[in-house]
């Protein structure tokens, strides 16, 4: 049987106290109010009733809006922590990106095995999301040498290092073409259990760090208090890293190579200077031996061919006696070869003087006008007599610096042998111009011009060309010699060019301004 | 280095930072890089905030180089704040050189046993070299590990005057939870309380907020002490974790100690005398399902599971700043103690954060910060101020300036 509600209850009750009210022996003036009394509280009575049933019902679904707004929030929380994560993984991964790019900036710089494994900072470790981070040198049967030791001290280092060595581990990982990670849920596992133990970690990256030359490596990344111990895609960052280091190891090693390459190199060519130096130096004594002995010789000669050519002229002139002619002709040519011997001997002489330093040359300004003049004069009657044009340009220049002794002989000598192997009819010009600080001066004949061959040995001492005239005519091979040595006194450089047919052209350069130091 | 917006000096106060891998080097170029930029001004204290990745030794003895017979105070951090953003394994040096400002620094060591002790020796020892000059607050930082960290607090006030600021931060360690350090003059501390007292002519402004917001049911702390919650609404605090966050997450923190990603979702305590929230982080799950805490949780108190998003945090900073400013004309420089669970809510938007802060306190005033494990200061940074409460999850701008 149900329970009775309790409207039914109240309007029983009510019914029961109209009728005891009527029942009663009570004056109307009494019953009526009563009755309305009793009806208006009733009337209150049931819509109280009807409001706490209302409220209890209202309050009902507030409890239950409670309930699901308890469980909306759960979802949001669960919904957020999620969102969390990704975001944080997320962070991780670009922060983990941006450090990479950032190391292998800095790895392009890396000359050393050391300083690549010193790159393992703990900033790095950090932005890859780990708190340690050891990084060592493989060195032989798992022992390690440790490089870079990241939120591990020393006695952990050396822990792990017995670890490495007894288990074996580290060579079995080597053997891995990628990076393993040991999580707490594999702690069934002794070996893997030991190392977390030691490192006090939940989760341990390892990799080795294999480059194709230079040391092997490993590197260990742990972490130690995050939830998720194994996140997505750790081992393909740390094997990114292991293979940056192994690069840059790798870099290195070639750069090592490269460098003791260069260094031998370097060193085989100081020994080659240092030979040729010391060579150099013998040769310079040698030819200083060369010139003393030659300028000692020659001095020593021309005493006595002067005494020759004197008594070979009182002879010829008669003061001892008749001469006959037969005699007086060998006398002349004692004479002249008297003259050449002593010609040679000058030169000789000169050579040696200006290669010892003995001769100072002086810078003078000559008058190029002067010069050229007394050059015209010298060698007109010459020309004239083979019919050659002798032209004279001086192109504005006004003087030329040098030693008024030693300057003119370079255009006598040069003009000299124009004049001795231009054939008849031919041309021969002096050229002075200004070029590059220098003044440039050139003879040019219009002769049968030299062989390229013998080009380069023309200022060399006693040598003489293969030419017709030389064969007739006899020189002492000394001439281009001393003029080469005299321009190279003068700070000057000197030159031939020559096309067989055409000419020949020797040109020299002197200082426009005097030279800082004065000629040796 | 700084961009070209970026203040690092205003001749009496400047800045200095280096990430050196090398912990000597990277103190001495820190501490080099703000004298240099004191133009002339001799510094008189400074402010060390550091990573604790660096060899604290090394990194004090490189300082010193720099600095040396300066009043030094600071400690380590979960990260820096620079003028730019935030950043990591650097050490930040504040120097202050300003003659108008009086400073005398505290030690106060074994807090881990004797808090209130603790924080009496480091404001008797700050308040001896003070020579009864004018106050104007009491920068604090303490060890981010200790679990009575109120009690310093309490104790400090005892000393100083409960009318007394006393404000700071709990050191870090970069979220290893293994050891803090605390810098006093030559050496770095661990378990311990540092202060710097602060006075003369110049005036402190504090604003701490958090921007975290209740998420879960009303919960009774039905069971609490210290820093230990053992029971909400009768069952094991950890419920409540397991509750809302999932049971998975929960057994896989369980298993390694602790879950980081609790940092995200403090608990508060609702306060009675306005709608604030007192934040609290779990830094530990005990077997029994009880909560170790960052800061102390009364027992009977109500208790919820907080959210937060980015927005609310950056809103949050920049209340915090404002409320900074409000007792100061003008301002000197700026201290940004910042949680470390802000930093995770914020990601890579942490640099935001900075940015609302230097925007309201001018991009021209010398700033820097770190990343803690805790933050104190009144609430609302009310004038006169009010006991100073811990908060670990929050934002405290600190502003030095004139009144």
């Amino acid at each position: 049987m149900s329970k009775p509600s309790l409207r039914t209850v109240l309007l029983l009750s009510a019914s029961v106290i109209v009728v005891a009210i009527l029942t009663a022996e009570l004056d109307w003036t009494i019953r009526f109010p009563a009755i309305l009394a009793l009806l208006g509280s009733m009337s209150y009575m049931t819509l109280a009733l009807d409001s706490r049933r209302r409220q209890t019902t209202e309050l009902e679904q507030l409890r239950k809006t409670c309930e699901q707004l308890d469980q909306q929030a759960k979802m949001i929380v669960r919904s957020d922590l999620e969102l969390h994560r990704t975001q944080e993984a997320l962070d991780r991964k670009v922060a983990s990106l941006l450090a990479l790019h950032e190391l292998s900036q800095g790895l392009r710089i890396s000359l050393h095995p050391e300083e690549v494994y010193g790159k393992l900072t703990p900033s790095l470790v950090t932005s890859f999301g780990f708190s340690k981070g050891l990084a060592g040198v493989y060195q032989s049967t798992g022992i390690v040498s440790w490089k870079a030791l990241i939120g591990v001290t020393e006695a952990q280092a050396q822990q792990i290092q017995g670890h490495l060595q007894t288990s074996g581990w580290l060579d079995r990982l080597l053997a891995r073409p990628s990076p393993v990670t040991v999580t707490v849920a594999q702690r069934h596992e002794a070996s893997a259990a030991r190392f977390l133990e030691l490192l006090e970690s939940s989760c341990l990256v390892v990799a080795g760090i294999k480059p194709s030359a230079g040391p092997s490596g490993c590197l260990l990344l742990a972490r130690e208090d995050l939830g998720t111990s194994a996140e997505q895609g750790d081992e393909e960052l740390v094997g990114i890293l292991a293979a940056q280091l192994a690069i840059a190891i790798e870099g290195c090693a070639l750069y090592e190579e490269a460098w003791r390459a260069r260094q031998g190199l370097e060193r085989s060519i100081q020994e080659r200077t240092q030979e040729l130096e010391e060579a150099n130096r013998q040769l310079t004594r040698l030819n200083k031996a060369k010139s003393d002995f030659v300028s000692a010789v020659s001095h020593e000669l021309r005493t006595p061919l002067a005494a020759i050519k004197g008594y070979a002229s009182l002879l010829r002139s008669g003061q001892f006696g008749s001469v006959q002619p037969a005699q007086t002709e060998r006398l002349a040519k004692v004479e002249k070869h008297s003259d050449t011997l002593t010609e040679l001997i000058n030169n000789l002489l000169d050579i040696a003087r200006i290669e010892s330093g003995r001769v100072t040359m002086e810078s003078r300004p000559l008058a190029t006008k002067e010069l050229l003049a007394s050059l015209t004069d010298l060698f007109k009657l010459q020309a004239d007599a083979k019919r050659l044009t002798l032209s004279m340009d001086a192109d504005g220049v006004d003087h030329l610096l040098g030693d008024p002794t030693h300057l003119p002989r370079v255009l006598i000598n040069l003009l000299s042998n124009a004049l001795k192997y231009t054939p008849a009819g031919g041309t021969i010009t002096v050229r002075l111009s200004r070029r590059d600080g220098h003044i440039v001066t050139s003879v040019t004949d219009t002769g049968a011009g030299i062989d390229a061959v013998e080009l380069p040995k023309l200022f060399q001492e006693f040598y003489r060309a293969a030419h017709p005239i030389n064969e007739q005519v006899r020189g002492t091979g000394l001439g281009l010699a001393l003029v080469k040595r005299i321009v190279e006194a003068h700070h000057g450089k000197i030159w031939v060019e020559s096309t067989l047919g055409q000419g020949t052209t020797f040109t020299f350069t002197l200082p426009e301004e005097p030279a800082r130091t004065s000629p040796s | 280095m700084g961009s070209p917006s970026t203040t690092i000096s205003n001749g009496t106060v400047s800045t200095g930072w280096s990430a050196h891998p090398d912990a000597l080097t990277a103190g001495e170029t820190a501490g080099q890089m703000a004298v240099g930029r004191m133009k002339g001004h001799r510094p008189r204290c400074a402010v060390v905030l550091a990573s604790s990745w660096f060899d604290q030794a090394k990194l004090l003895t490189g300082l010193r180089r720099a600095l040396p017979d300066v009043a030094l105070v600071g400690g380590s951090t979960a990260g820096e704040i620079l003028p730019e953003g935030p950043t990591s394994h650097h050490c930040v040096v504040l120097a202050i050189g300003d003659e108008a400002l009086a400073v005398s620094t505290g030690l106060g060591e074994a807090a881990d046993r004797e808090p209130r002790l603790a924080g009496h020796e480091a404001a008797l020892q700050a308040l001896r070299g003070f020579e009864g000059r004018a106050r104007s607050g009491f920068l604090l930082f303490g060890d981010g590990l200790l679990t009575g960290y109120t009690e310093v607090v309490r104790g400090i006030h005892e000393v100083l005057g409960t009318h007394s600021l006393v404000t700071g931060a709990l050191t870090a360690d970069d979220l290893r939870f293994a050891q803090t350090y605390q810098y006093h003059n030559d050496d770095a501390v661990s378990r311990s309380v540092v202060g710097l007292l602060i006075g003369g002519s110049c005036a402190m402004g504090v604003g701490l907020e958090h921007g975290f917001a209740p998420i879960s049911r009303m919960l009774r702390a039905t069971s609490a002490r210290g820093n230990l919650l053992r029971e909400l609404d009768g069952a094991p605090a950890a419920h409540v974790y397991e509750e809302y966050l999932g049971r998975d997450l929960m057994e896989t923190a369980r298993q390694a100690g602790l879950t980081r990603q609790l940092i995200a979702y403090p608990l508060g305590i609702q306060l009675e005398s306005s709608e604030a929230f007192l934040l609290r982080c779990v830094r530990r799950i005990e077997p029994d399902g009880s909560l170790l805490c960052t800061g102390e949780i009364p027992a009977g108190s109500t208790v919820r599971l907080m959210i937060g998003n980015k927005e609310l945090a950056l809103e949050a900073a920049s209340r915090a700043a404002e409320q900074a400013l409000r007792p100061l004309s003008k301002v000197s420089f700026v201290l940004v103690f910042d949680s470390v669970s802000r930093r995770t809510l914020l990601g890579f938007d942490a640099a935001q954060d900075i940015h609302r802060i230097r925007k309201i306190v001018g991009l021209a005033t010398p700033l820097v910060g770190c990343y803690t494990y805790g933050e104190h200061a009144p609430l609302q940074g009310a004038v006169p101020h009010g006991q100073s409460v811990v908060q670990t999850g929050a934002v405290l701008v600190l502003a030095v300036g004139s009144p």
